[in-house]
């Protein structure tokens, strides 16, 4: 499942928001958590950053890391002023969200 | 000195990371002196050295890695704040004293000093742990089979030493005395419903995340749970009023460890991670110990079941958990913060490449040449067994020591360009 990218006069360049969200790890599978399908939706706002996201399990050890180098991540990128990380668990996250790369990664499908 | 990080809602990672460290020493050392008394497998009666080391395998590994784990596992699987947070820092060292103590009161000839300070401090710092495990369950809003089935597990740890703790003192005190001397409650209570319940209802979470596994129906694990309980009240009953109900409970225990067989394979059916890795592998290993341990159960060799059941399916399943666990809290503790940097090792880079197939060839194998040994009395498996134990257990010493102190580096591949968005409105 691909992101939804909603931009309103965007001062980042949302290509590089992207691109910058697709470095960051899922650290127990190694897998960028565009691939994995996690990020449900971008918004960018002029300088502000909105990222909903998910997890690939309820109440996952990793919950509060994933979304910190989220948030971190894209404060790094130039344009970026504020940065919001919303983890929701509607709609759960399923395993046709990940991409090809995804699954070939994880020996599935 | 161990990684220290804050973590929001739960103590810090230094806390359950030093119970798992600590915890690995006690395996280690009691492999090394069973190594030095192989005839404690061949011959497994209740000599003083059989259970100094028993203890050593039961209290100072599986119980503080159990207790160091509930510091950090209870607040993922209730999805809560963990109450008490603070309280680790006493009942943790309690139970290292305490269990040491237990252990050197063995040693020593069932010296009485030790084993009632040694007691007393092992049962207080499990019942304050078990209160922990209460008190987060009451807030949480999320209580499926696991979380009460691993609060439910709690309690009976704490109820298993307090057990061990009253019938020891049986000898010297009248008034316990009348009660006779229940082994056989004490056992049920600590490998089934401490250890087994405690491994099916944490081990299905942990799984299911390390395996990407779908959540499976929780009609097994609730069947499995109630009837641990059952089998508690049967042996309690048999062993206060005197019911014939150990064969009650015997066929319950049986039945529930076939559930977890059941459930276990269930969760591998519907992963998507197809490549387990090699500590999930050996969580996994020692399940083979359960059928095992039936057989020699239903063949009459009662000491040998114990031991099947203790080293391999106990403490395999254990050890494979903890590699996961220690790498988790290692990875929070010194890595999280350069997650954003992309420079971040990754959870598996933190292990050392190797050994986690050493330590699952050496503990399955030893588990079951002890076994072998108790059920034959024979002293040559005894002390291949004990060496086998020996090489397993260091090396998951010296795994978790790589773990928590080693310079790791990431393997992770360059990320390559991310999947095009959907662009609603630009």
């Amino acid at each position: 499942m691909t992101p939804t990218m909603h931009a309103l006069a965007p001062v980042a360049d949302p290509d590089t928001v992207l691109a910058a969200l697709g470095e960051v790890l899922d650290p127990e599978l190694g897998i960028g958590v565009l691939d994995l399908g996690l990020v449900y939706a971008v918004q960018i706002s002029g300088e502000a950053v909105a990222v909903e996201m998910t997890l690939t399990t309820p109440g996952c050890p990793l919950h509060g890391s994933i979304a910190d180098a989220v948030e971190a991540r894209l404060a790094r990128v130039d344009g970026v002023g504020t940065v919001a990380v919303t983890v929701v668990w509607d709609p759960p996250w399923t395993p046709e969200a990940m991409s090809e790369r995804a699954r070939r990664a994880l020996g599935f499908g | 000195m161990i990684p220290q990080a804050p973590r929001a809602g739960g103590p810090p990672p230094a806390l359950p990371l030093t119970a798992l460290l600590v915890a690995a020493g006690a395996l280690a050392l009691a492999a090394a002196a069973l190594a030095a008394h192989p005839a404690a497998l061949a011959t497994p009666v209740p000599t003083p050295t059989f259970l100094a080391l028993t203890h050593t395998v039961t209290l100072g590994y599986v119980t503080l890695l159990f207790a160091g784990t509930l510091q950090q596992l209870l607040p993922v699987l209730l999805v809560t704040e963990l109450a008490l947070p603070r309280m680790g820092a006493a009942t943790l060292p309690a139970l290292a004293t305490g269990s040491a103590a237990v252990v050197a009161g063995f040693a020593l000839g069932f010296q009485p000093t030790a084993l009632a300070a040694g007691g007393a401090l092992v049962s207080l710092a499990l019942w304050a742990t078990a209160v922990q495990a209460v008190l987060t369950f009451a807030r949480a809003r999320r209580r499926d089979a696991a979380a009460r089935g691993l609060v439910a597990a709690t309690l009976y740890l704490a109820l298993t030493v307090t057990l061990g703790f009253l019938l020891a003192a049986a000898p010297h005190v009248p008034a316990l005395a009348r009660f006779g001397y229940p082994v056989q409650l004490h056992l049920s209570v600590g490998l089934f419903a401490a250890f087994l319940l405690g491994i099916a209802t944490a081990g299905q979470r942990l799984l299911a995340m390390f395996a990407l596994a779908k959540r499976t129906d929780a009609f097994r694990l609730r069947l499995l749970t109630g009837m641990v309980h059952a089998a508690v009240a049967a042996e309690l009953l048999q062993a206060f009023a005197h019911l014939p109900l150990h064969g009650v409970a015997a066929a319950l225990l049986v039945a529930a460890g076939a559930l977890q067989l059941w459930e276990v394979a269930a969760l591998l059916r519907v992963r998507l991670r197809r490549r387990l890795e090699p500590s999930v592998q050996r969580y996994l290993w020692g399940h083979a110990f359960l059928p095992l341990t039936g057989l020699l159960a239903l063949d009459g060799s009662r000491s040998a079941a114990g031991i099947a059941l203790l080293l391999g399916f106990v403490v395999l399943s254990a050890s494979g958990m903890q590699a996961k666990i220690a790498s988790f809290l290692t990875w929070q503790a010194r890595y999280a913060s350069r997650s954003a940097q992309g420079t971040a090792p990754l959870l598996r880079d933190l292990l050392l490449p190797g050994v986690e197939p050493v330590t699952t060839a050496g503990l399955a194998a030893g588990a079951a040449l002890a076994s072998a040994a108790a059920a034959t009395g024979s002293q040559a498996l005894a002390v291949v067994a004990a060496a086998l134990l020996l090489v397993g257990a260091w090396a998951q010493l010296t795994q978790t020591i790589a773990i928590l102190y080693g310079r790791h580096r990431s393997t992770a591949a360059p990320s390559a360009s991310p999947v095009s968005p959907r662009k609603e409105n630009a």
